[in-house]
């Protein structure tokens, strides 16, 4: 059932900080799975994405009022998610990777009518994807999943677009060298 | 090693160009290119239903906690102006002298580097100092705090373009980096680096009791 829209961003985040902190729940249901897939793909595994949102979450809550665009709350709540990914991947790299990430935990379950071999093109792209640099994997992430253009990519990270273009120019070689043997 | 794309397939995995914009001979290339993009999985993600119960009892806790808001409203950074006359002026930097020497060493004469002090047998108080003048908000993350880019910011000090904070480190060797404005992850550019294992360099500061070596 579709969420009854009861405010704009701006509304709802100006209701929590003035004590209605219910209304955050608006917040987290309208864009707790809109982030999701950046997540997951960002860590490689949806275990670490739930955890990266719900901490994103916690934290937007205690910094609300540091928001200086509540109507752009959106905006906002991702730049802590990425910073919470960056984190997780840092603290993750000294771990070494976990076994989930290289072995396709992305992937659906099901694979009906033959996709087996597609679903297997999926995992071994995902594998590929988590050898670039965070910093080419985002880009790539963004454009190409996401469906945002650079220029929405340079408004959302404070970047620039031929440092965009120069990230994902980079990534899109170094996946063609790691899939040289599948595609 | 495989040859990069060529310009031209970049432009055309990008959205920038058609396989019909290419000449002949770059079309294999460009219909092997675009295999990749057809293998992505766009799939949704969907998180648990549980994720917004969970967010939801968090915040609650912290919103009725009359402490946790406190402390939050205390440990917030906020900006303020005092103008003084100039004899309180002197007579407060004074005092402020004073009081900084009896609490704690002088900063490391290295841009950048951190300096330390006594704090128990077991921890060491680290002052942090970064020269980012464009800066509107530095933090320092390590594995002293899991990393977390937010739980350790920095003050903007009195000279011009300095960031500073001291924190007590456990003895024994830590790895850390600044990150300016919340994104931006740059190595304190006085101490020794290390790879960090996925192309960038993190800093790297070794506490022993008593000091610091590094």
């Amino acid at each position: 059932m579709p969420e009854r829209i009861r405010g704009t961003d701006g509304e709802v985040v100006r209701a929590v900080l003035g004590g209605d902190v219910e209304r955050y729940a608006e917040l987290v249901r309208r864009y707790r799975d809109r982030y999701a897939r950046y997540a997951a793909r960002m860590l490689g595994s949806l275990d670490a994405a739930e955890d990266a949102v719900q901490d994103a979450f916690v934290r937007a809550f205690d910094q609300l009022r540091q928001c200086r665009d509540p109507e752009n709350f959106a905006g906002w709540f991702f730049l802590i998610l990425r910073n919470r990914c960056y984190a997780e991947r840092r603290r993750r790299s000294r771990e070494g990777p976990r076994v989930d990430e290289l072995a396709g935990a992305l992937e659906a379950p099901d694979h009906p009518d033959g996709a087996v071999e597609r679903a297997e093109r999926r995992r071994i792209l995902q594998e590929a994807l988590l050898k670039l640099t965070p910093d080419q994997r985002e880009v790539f992430v963004l454009k190409h999943l996401e469906g945002m253009s650079y220029d929405e990519i340079a408004a959302i990270l404070g970047a620039t677009v031929p440092s965009l273009k120069m990230r994902m120019h980079r990534a899109y070689d170094r996946l063609r060298e790691e899939l040289k043997d599948v595609l | 090693m495989t040859a990069p794309y060529h310009p031209l397939v970049k432009r055309l995995l990008d959205g920038e160009l058609t396989l019909a914009d290419l000449p002949p001979e770059l079309r294999p290339e460009g219909e092997a290119a675009l295999r990749l993009l057809e293998a992505l999985d766009r799939e949704p993600v969907t998180l648990s239903p549980g994720l917004e119960a969970r967010v939801m009892h968090t915040v609650r806790r912290r919103a009725e906690s009359p402490g946790r808001r406190a402390w939050r409203w205390l440990a917030a950074p906020r900006e303020i102006r005092i103008r003084l006359r100039p004899w309180v002026a002197g007579a407060a930097l004074a005092g402020a002298l004073a009081l900084v020497m009896l609490i704690a060493r002088p900063p490391h004469p290295e841009t950048g580097a951190p300096s330390a002090g006594l704090a128990t047998a077991e921890s060491v108080f680290v002052r942090f100092v970064l020269y980012a003048p464009e800066a509107r908000q530095v933090g320092v993350a390590g594995t002293f705090n899991e990393w977390d880019p937010e739980a350790t910011p920095l003050v903007r000090s009195a000279e011009a373009g300095v960031w500073t904070a001291t924190v007590a480190l456990p003895v024994g060797q830590h790895q850390y980096a600044f990150v300016i404005d919340g994104e931006r992850w740059v190595a304190d550019p006085a101490a020794p680096r290390v790879d960090d294992g996925f192309g960038r360099a993190n800093s790297l500061i070794a506490v022993v009791p008593g000091g610091r070596a590094l």
